[in-house]
């Protein structure tokens, strides 16, 4: 069958973070705080272990904003109920807003 | 100075268990969800990430690094935990 069954009782996760293992990835939090570090463990419950964590510093004024500030945060628990997004160091890159209307001068 | 991997468990496959269990005596930072970190000696947790711990400083990082400073015990509600740092000093005031 091509859908999971209800009836499968064991919590499966639908992805393997052990691809990831030693290497570098960028988590983002609930509040808007960001990370990067080299994952070194996880649980189902998307708890993470990074080691060498940097943690990336918001704007003051706006909160969305990152700045070029960073600091080091070492070996570091990252708590599975607040992550809201993980992806590999080299996953993303800024670019410019692709949504801005060019407007008739 | 933070720890390293190596020095502080030498295992294979690290979780949140076996690492925060490690921690229990010893100085722990708490970054919250907000602008809130906490540091103090970790006397336990349970299944949810509450925390019992003493000894504590509690920091709020907007104001320029504001620092207030409470003694004996703690329990920190779990909901708001988003990094713990073992043996960690807390942030720069």
């Amino acid at each position: 069958a091509p859908f999971r069954s209800q009836e499968k009782k064991k919590k499966e996760s639908i992805f393997d973070l052990s691809k990831y293992i030693d290497k570098p990835i960028r988590v983002k939090f609930q509040g808007g705080r960001e990370a990067s570090g080299v994952l070194k463990g996880f649980d189902p419950l998307l708890n993470l272990v990074l080691d060498g964590t940097i943690e990336y510093m918001r704007d003051p004024d706006d909160q969305y904003k990152l700045t070029e500030d960073t600091r080091q945060l070492g070996l570091v628990v990252c708590r599975g109920t607040a992550v809201v997004l993980i992806c590999p160091q080299d996953g993303m890159e800024a670019i410019p807003n692709p949504f801005i209307q060019q407007q008739d001068g | 100075m933070w720890l390293s991997c190596e020095q502080f468990l030498p295992s294979k496959l690290w979780s949140l268990q076996k690492l925060v269990d490690k921690c229990i005596g010893s100085r722990i930072h708490i970054v919250m969800k907000n602008d809130k970190e906490i540091v103090g000696t970790l006397l336990g947790f349970d299944d949810f990430v509450n925390m019992v711990l003493e000894d504590v400083t509690e920091f709020e990082i907007t104001p320029e690094g504001r620092r207030i400073t409470k003694l004996d015990q703690i329990l920190l509600n779990g909901n708001n935990i988003t990094m713990l740092i073992p043996g960690g000093e807390g942030p720069e005031v």
